[in-house]
């Protein structure tokens, strides 16, 4: 299986692709939205839109503080404009839109959001409590649900590596938003926040689906062992198992197994977002987009990060063992 | 949304006066026949250091953000205020009633101003502090000889005390009482007024009385409330994304159950079926579960098809692979079911438990992400582990090496017409 023979490449790959993920975020930043930073975005639409200068300056006559102006196609196709405040009031808010919808021919306000600092600096602080509480119980599940997995590595390491390709799969699209929010000026809101956790629903779905594999094919190829000793009165019975086949060529058959499955799945996902995000319409489309960074990123990391880095990590762990044999 | 201020009150009694503070927004909102007003309360969780009471109240159909916000926010503005003719009195007075931004005054009752509008700059009152928010209960009175209806209304302690102390300190002087910057009647002090209760008197009939004392009641708001945030969805997008929507989903479908028939033929079909029966009682169900679908709903929804379309996947592919190694159909369905058991379960219960901690966690949008993404999990499993295997079982029970069309119809994929040539 090429995933596994070639696994050195492909494990430097992802620490590159990561670290590069990494770089982008920390360097280019997201632009928060107003659902994180609170402040009000007023989405105007014409007939015939004034230039984004115009409305800029009539903005800055209301005295707001900083605010901004974006170019935008309203939903039905309208040419608009998209002002981003400060939390405004009432009184505010009637002031802003007589004022902006005079500038052009036609002119609506066809959205208004307005969100309070508190809701947004709230839905900061929930949103990582829910991740962390989202990864801790993934990681104990996947213990659990393969303990007593044995040889050669215990149940733990493939909790922990699902949570290392659930981070590469998150890192993704957030670096892609980093670039999309630099060149384009889009904003991260809280649609961002609903795409990457479905993004850390499907990884985390991939990768169990291989490791399940990996699971039953060590089952299907090893010798069961059984010695009994007694130890201060009580019988204990251990439980060793010996591998029919080397385990990097278990791994690797697991992967072929469920390469047809993987492809599928995420060629059918592929399919369905490809419809959302050309029929979807504005709203969804960095959605869309964001999803489908995702879901590539997800089936990629299941067949040439997941298993790779499982068997790495059992040769490193058996070459740390032979060390200490022989240094007894 | 609006906040409701909570301090100074028993935390113990927060939850229930919430629910009269929505009772009594409910009461005002269908007062002026919004289509399936929604009004909820909403705690904000534990996670935050002071956890806080909203109200949200969503109003589909209404444009005028500004008159909403006005109408649920009307509390009746009922005040009290002394008639002065001091001049730099009269100056307060208009400041003060210039701020209420009432443009016209109608004046009813025994001031001398023969009932001609005036602006509110002639008003001669001044501001005693003394308001509604004082009120206990208003009710409607017939008084006087001709029997006039009137509000007779009464105040607690704190306004009693007051009422008493502002009636003893300006006997002889007139009290002008305003509801909404509107004065309705300005009686004289005869004597100080030591009982707590008044009267407003004014040219009600019985209608006018009724429902001017219903908003007194209703207007005593248990808690004090603040607007928090605004939320307007134009039309024109609400209908477009809809359309949008609508057009994406049903072209995604048609892709996924093309794909799903072209690679796995007879069972593809079988699961083209079983996804639109999924996609069937998950709009039932969301008839009846108020989930409002919106775009978090949409990313859960989008998510957990995902997952419906690989339960089906998975289980076909290890139905392939029992086929090719010479099983029946039918025994090739039964053990592809047993087989893909182990990975449907755990990755459905990881999702799973991750729906439920977003729910416990999340705020009201991650909320309904957490929901419909839950609720798609477990209606997928049944999708794919109930309809999808009974189709499957259903169908007539070959053998790949007899050749012909089922076989051919069953045997799924490319890899199949390869094995196929082996086992010739």
């Amino acid at each position: 299986m090429f995933a596994i023979t070639h696994r050195k490449i492909l494990l430097i790959i992802a620490a590159v692709v990561m670290t590069t993920s990494i770089l982008l975020i920390a360097i280019l930043g997201l632009k928060q939205g107003i659902d994180f930073t609170g402040g009000s975005l007023t989405e105007v639409a014409y007939e015939t839109a004034p230039t984004k200068e115009q409305v800029e300056e009539a903005v800055a006559v209301m005295e707001l503080g900083g605010s901004s102006v974006r170019e935008s196609i309203e939903d039905s196709g309208r040419s608009a404009l998209l002002i981003r405040t400060k939390d405004l009031n009432e009184e505010q808010r009637v002031q802003l839109s007589s004022l902006v919808t005079s500038l052009g021919e036609g002119g609506e306000v066809t959205r208004f959001t307005s969100i309070g600092p508190v809701i947004g600096k709230e839905l900061k602080d929930k949103s990582g409590w829910a991740v962390f509480g989202v990864v801790s119980i993934i990681v104990l599940y996947v213990a659990f649900a393969f303990a007593g997995i044995g040889t050669p590595v215990s149940s733990w390491t493939y909790g922990g590596i699902t949570i290392l390709v659930l981070i590469h799969d998150v890192l993704i699209p957030t670096a892609l938003m980093s670039v999309l929010g630099y060149t384009l000026g889009v904003e991260i809101d809280v649609l961002f926040v609903m795409a990457l956790l479905a993004v850390l629903g499907y990884s985390v779905n991939d990768t169990i689906v291989v490791f399940d594999r990996v699971r039953e094919n060590l089952q299907l190829n090893r010798t069961e062992h059984r010695s009994k000793t007694t130890e201060v009165g009580m019988v204990k019975e251990e439980i060793t198992y010996t591998l029919t086949k080397p385990y990097e060529e278990i791994v690797g058959n697991a992967v072929q197994e469920t390469l047809a499955r993987s492809i599928n799945t995420s060629l059918t996902t592929i399919a369905a977002l490809c419809a959302l995000y050309f029929l979807g319409g504005e709203v969804t489309q960095t959605f869309s987009l964001i999803l489908l960074a995702g879901v590539l990123a997800g089936t990629y990391s299941s067949i040439c990060i997941a298993s790779p880095l499982v068997v790495a990590y059992a040769e490193w762990k058996a070459k740390k063992e032979k060390k200490l044999v022989e240094q007894k | 949304m609006y906040v409701a201020d909570t301090t100074g009150i028993d935390p113990l009694e927060v939850p229930e006066l919430m629910n009269v503070l929505r009772e009594v927004i409910d009461r005002r909102v269908n007062i002026f026949g919004v289509s399936e007003p929604i009004i909820q309360v909403e705690r904000s969780s534990f996670v935050t250091e002071n956890p806080t009471e909203r109200l949200v109240v969503e109003l589909p159909g209404v444009t005028d953000v500004s008159e909403a916000v006005a109408e649920i926010g009307r509390t009746p503005l009922l005040e009290f205020k002394l008639y002065s003719q001091n001049l730099e009195d009269q100056q307060v007075a208009l400041e003060s009633l210039g701020s209420l931004g009432s443009t016209s005054v109608a004046v009813v009752g025994d001031v001398a101003v023969d009932g001609e509008e005036i602006s509110p700059d002639e008003l001669p009152f001044v501001d005693t502090g003394l308001t509604g928010r004082y009120l206990e209960t208003a009710q409607v009175t017939q008084q006087g000889p001709l029997n006039e209806y009137a509000i007779q209304i009464s105040f607690n302690n704190e306004g009693k005390d007051l009422f008493a102390e502002i009636t003893r300190e300006h006997v002889g002087k007139q009290l002008g009482i305003f509801l909404d910057g509107v004065l309705l009647s300005a009686p004289v002090i005869n004597e100080p007024i030591v009982g707590g209760t008044a009267v407003i008197s004014g040219d009600f009939d019985l209608e006018e009385a009724q429902a001017l004392s219903q908003n007194l009641s209703f207007g005593a708001l248990p808690l004090p409330i603040e607007l928090q945030s605004t939320q307007t969805i134009g039309a024109s997008l609400g209908a477009g994304v809809l359309d949008h929507g609508i057009k994406a989903g049903v072209l995604g479908l048609s892709l996924v159950i093309l794909f799903m028939i072209s690679w796995y033929r007879l069972p593809g079909l079988v699961a083209g079926v079983s996804l639109i029966s999924y996609i069937t009682i998950m709009m039932a169900l969301f008839q009846i579960i108020p989930v409002t679908l919106t775009a978090a709903g949409l990313a859960g929804f989008v998510l957990s098809l995902g997952m419906a379309v690989d339960a089906n996947v998975l289980v076909f592919e290890r139905m392939k692979e029992e086929f090719r190694n010479g099983s029946s159909s039918r025994a090739a369905a039964q053990s592809g079911f047993r087989r893909a058991w182990s990975a449907i379960r755990d990755g459905n219960i990881t999702s799973l438990l991750s729906a439920i901690i977003l729910f416990w966690f999340g705020t009201s949008l991650v909320k309904g992400f957490a929901l419909v993404f839950g609720m798609g999990i477990l209606v997928s499993m049944f999708s794919a582990l109930v309809i999808t295997r009974t189709l499957l079982v259903a169908l007539p029970d070959v053998h790949m090496e007899k050749g012909g069309l089922l076989s051919l119809l069953l045997g799924s994929g490319l890899g199949s017409n390869k094995a196929k040539k082996k086992t010739n």
